[in-house]
Formats: C-alpha cells, sequence, structure tokens
C-alpha cells in the first residue's frame, strides 16, 4: 500500500507542534507596530526558553564580552530574527520527543543534526552570510522529516536501510526511500515546514538539500547545508577523507564559492571540538518547568 | 575508462561455500561475496568479499604468495558463566570463536595456502549500541588473541570505536576497503547482531575441529 505525504503529516499533526514562544515571535516579527520590548515580554513568559537563551548568549557559541543578563539585551544584541530561530533550535527536540522510533535513537539522531548546523553555521560565517544563525537551525531541521517516517512507516524505512545496506552504502538513504516509498525525508520535512510556515529560506534547506539544483530562492544556503550535512557524518565517523563519505555535489562548492581543499579539515575538526558544549546548551533537559 | 563486462555466468565457489549471497557487484565491479554475521568465505579467484559489522568481527586473512584467502564474519556468544576471551581458555564462547577462526584458516591451508605465508586483518568491534557492555572490545581482544597465539601478524585492523563498518576484502591482492558508517544505521545492525547472537546462544559448539 502506498502512502501518501499529506496521509504522514495528518498523521503527527497535533503530536509534534511548534514552539509557542516561536509562534508569538514571529507574530510579533511580522507586526509592523511591534517593538524589541514586546519581543523581549514574549521571551520571559517562557521561564524555560528565558533560561536557555541567556546560556546561549553567553557562551562561547557567540562569544560576546558584555554579559547578557536579561531578554531584553539578548534581543538588543543577537537580533530579533536570531532570537526566534534559537527558539526553533532550543526546542527541536523537546518537539520531537513524541514522535519515538525503534530505527534511530534519537541520541544519535541529533548529534548528526547539532554536527550539520554547526558545520552550517561555520560554512555561512566563512562564506560571510550575515544571518549565520539561520543555517545553524537549517542544519539542525534539515532530516526532521526522517523522524516523520521512522515513527509512522518503520517498515518502509527498515526496508530502506536494509536496501542500503545491501548495496554497500552506494545508495543513499533519501535514494532508498524513494524506492520503497515513492518519497524521502527531504519531501516530507519540506511538507512539515510548510505547515508550519517557517521561514523560506529554513524551508528550501530541509526541501533541497539532497538535489541544490531545485533551489531557486536561496541557492547558496541550501548548498550550504548540503555541505554541512556530508561534513556532519565526516564528523561523526572521524574522518578527515572527503572519500570517506556520501559525494558532496560539486555545484554546492561553487555556489558557496568556497573551495574544499581550504575549509573541509578545519569545519570538521572544529564542530568535533564544540560539540560537547553546543550539546549541553541547545539538548540538556530543561531545568525550568 | 573500459568497463569491463560482468561474466555471463557466474563461476562456482569452492564446494561448501553454495549457500553464501554471491554475484556480481557493479560498483567493486567484480564478483562480490557477501557475508551474513556466522557466515565465512574462501576463495582462490581474484573477487571482493564484503560485510557490514556492527560490534561483530570480521579477520581476513590470505596467503599473501598465492593468494587465497578469505574472511569470516562472527562475535562471541555471551557466557553466563565466564566473561573470558582468551583464546586459550575452552569456555563455550570462546570455543564458539575458536571454531569460527578455525574454519577460516584450516579451509584456505586445505585449498593450497601455506601456513608460513600467511597474513591477517582484523575489523569490526564497534560500540554501536549506548549503554551496553562492550562487547565489541571482547570480540576485538579475543581476535587478537587468537591470531597472536597462532602465531599470525595482525598486517593491519580498524577496530573498535562508536560505528559500524563496511568491510570489502579482495583476497586475490590482500586490499582492503573499510568505510565506517553512519550511526543511521546502528539500530538495525545491532538487531541483526541479536538475532545472531540469539541461534548461536541455543547451539553448543560440538565436535572435534579437524587442524592442519
Amino acid at each position: 500500500m502506498k502512502h501518501t505525504i499529506d496521509e504522514l503529516l495528518h498523521g503527527v499533526n497535533g503530536l509534534v507542534t511548534l514552539p509557542v514562544v516561536f509562534v508569538r515571535i514571529n507574530q510579533l516579527l511580522e507586526n509592523p507596530n511591534s517593538s524589541t520590548e514586546d519581543i523581549a515580554r514574549a521571551i520571559n513568559l517562557d521561564p524555560a526558553f528565558t533560561v536557555r537563551l541567556l546560556g546561549v548568549a553567553n557562551s562561547t557559541f557567540y562569544g560576546f564580552a558584555a554579559t547578557v543578563d536579561t531578554a531584553e539585551k539578548a534581543v538588543s544584541i543577537i537580533g530579533t530574527r536570531q532570537i526566534a530561530n534559537l527558539a526553533l533550535s532550543t526546542a527541536i527536540a523537546s518537539s520531537f520527543s513524541k514522535l519515538p522510533n525503534k530505527l534511530v535513537s534519537m541520541a544519535h539522531f541529533w548529534q548528526h543534526s547539532l554536527y550539520c548546523a554547526l558545520a552550517a553555521r561555520k560554512l555561512a560565517r566563512l562564506c560571510g552570510i550575515k544571518e549565520a544563525d539561520a543555517l545553524f537551525t537549517a542544519g539542525l531541521l534539515h532530516d526532521i522529516g526522517e523522524l516523520v517516517i521512522f515513527n509512522r512507516l518503520p517498515q518502509e524505512a527498515t526496508e530502506a536501510l536494509l536496501l542500503v545496506q545491501g548495496s554497500a552504502d552506494e545508495l543513499a538513504m533519501y535514494q532508498a526511500e524513494q524506492l520503497t516509498l515513492g518519497f524521502d525525508h527531504a519531501q516530507v520535512g519540506a511538507a512539515l515546514a510548510r505547515h508550519w510556515k517557517l521561514p523560506p529560506v529554513l524551508q528550501d534547506c530541509i526541501s533541497f538539500h539532497h538535489e541544490i539544483h531545485a533551489a531557486k530562492q536561496h541557492p547558496r544556503e541550501v548548498a550550504l547545508v548540503h555541505i554541512a550535512n556530508i561534513l556532519a557524518q565526516m564528523a561523526e565517523i572521524k574522518t578527515l577523507d572527503l572519500a570517506d563519505v556520501g559525494a558532496v555535489d560539486p555545484a554546492a562548492w561553487e555556489l558557496a564559492g568556497l573551495a574544499a581543499s581550504d575549509v573541509v579539515t578545519q569545519v570538521v575538526t572544529e564542530i568535533q571540538s564544540e560539540f560537547v558544549e553546543t550539546e549541553k546548551l541547545f539538548f540538556a533537559k530543561d531545568t525550568v518547568s | 575508462m573500459a568497463l569491463s563486462p560482468p561474466p555471463l555466468r557466474i563461476p562456482l565457489p569452492l564446494p561448501g561455500f553454495e549457500s553464501v549471497q554471491r554475484g556480481w557487484h557493479n560498483s567493486f565491479e567484480t564478483i562480490a561475496a557477501r557475508l551474513l554475521p556466522g557466515e565465512y568465505f574462501v576463495t582462490l579467484r581474484d573477487e571482493a568479499i564484503y560485510t557490514t559489522l556492527g560490534s561483530c568481527i570480521s579477520a581476513c586473512i590470505r596467503d599473501r604468495v598465492s593468494g587465497i584467502g578469505g574472511m569470516n564474519h562472527f562475535m562471541l556468544p555471551i557466557s553466563s558463566s565466564t566473561n573470558s576471551w582468551k583464546a586459550s581458555d575452552s569456555s563455550a564462547s570462546t570455543r564458539y570463536g575458536n571454531f569460527a577462526m578455525e574454519h577460516l584458516i584450516n579451509d584456505i591451508l586445505k585449498n593450497g595456502g601455506k601456513r608460513q605465508n600467511l597474513e591477517a586483518k582484523i575489523f569490526g568491534g564497534g560500540r554501536i549500541i549506548a549503554n551496553m557492555t562492550d562487547v565489541g572490545m571482547r570480540n576485538i581482544a579475543f581476535a587478537r588473541d587468537y591470531l597472536q597465539t597462532e602465531g599470525l601478524q595482525v598486517a593491519s585492523e580498524d577496530v573498535g570505536d562508536a560505528f559500524p563498518r563496511l568491510v570489502v576484502y579482495y583476497p586475490a591482492s590482500g586490499r582492503v576497503r573499510v568505510k565506517r558508517l553512519r550511526s543511521l544505521h546502528n539500530n538495525i545492525i545491532a538487531e541483526q547482531e541479536t538475532r545472531y547472537l540469539s541461534t548461536i546462544a541455543e547451539k553448543p559448539v560440538s565436535g572435534e575441529i579437524e587442524l592442519f
């Protein structure tokens, strides 16, 4: 029996919800009359997020010289758009905790996502993109469709994983999914991102991280997430050799304006050393309820 | 680049290895045998043997002069009585490991390999499931100990750490390609190995092994 993406999304609706604070901040961002104070007030309504936000703002993730001790200060230093991204990033793991599955441990899933997030942000900075934090969020979310598939269609997902294994890892997971499901995790994630009305750049990165040629609006950001995905795999299996992992589309390097030989070793090494601290910042269990 | 076309007919394997899945493999551009947990394969031909390892271990052994060689894929059963891994111990679990190693070596020797020419490589033994006792480490320790006891040098290895591996071995040349796999595959490989473990735990190793 063939399933459709709509069916899948219908099945997870209500289980996976966007963090309320993210939704509020976004509403305020769309309203020309709202002020920085309004956004700070919205943040303060969510004590758990406020604690996390201040933790991130005072960490080496930003490396600000001054102490950031209030939501107001955080908004003015980090910027309103970036705060919205942070609200999404810090809550995404708990948003998806209601979609457990037996095929991949959440720890492994978020490990890959966080490596990708760190790599995407770093690449964005290297090529001078101002809102590099958006790339962090894009990296964190790029595979969310996978969690939906693994939870709703474990049988087909298992078949896909076995196909990849049987091919001696020549077939990529998204290609195997297309064979067993008729669609892949990028499409499922994209549908979810559309449903949530996430910013277009996030939608694009989730949709096209495996087929960068299809990205029309944000080709450069998509290319960076595509590269970051591969560098994240390198960090996971502890290699500095691009030949050990899936192929990077050469067009991605061109779009990014970066040369593999200049950045791969640096980015992979740095994200490995930043991983533990960032994981604490974004994935530690809430201490405030 | 000229690709050599796949042969019209796959030549038969050595007697005893008919049950191993084997066929033309496009990406390896050669005939390849695919080992499942518990299997082993020996060949005289220039072909590949490949397998996916989680906490299991594979020994790749060949006669470096004649090119006769093969690979196994096994793990030590969990023994309730002891936690030993030394090849010289005669617990039920190490007997199983000895069995897997001796089968491979004996079949290489039986088909013309010379003991003094043998070269060994070992792979696998990853810790792919968190919060579990490190069975991979036990398998590595056993394989190293076994080879040392047999006087075989380990020419190369890629063992341990937290990822599964795809291993492709070409006995004729001794070349090995190890691809470390993403954690996405950990659970499914662990499940396959658990199923294998339950089959060997139920079946005690019996019978003597003929040594050459």
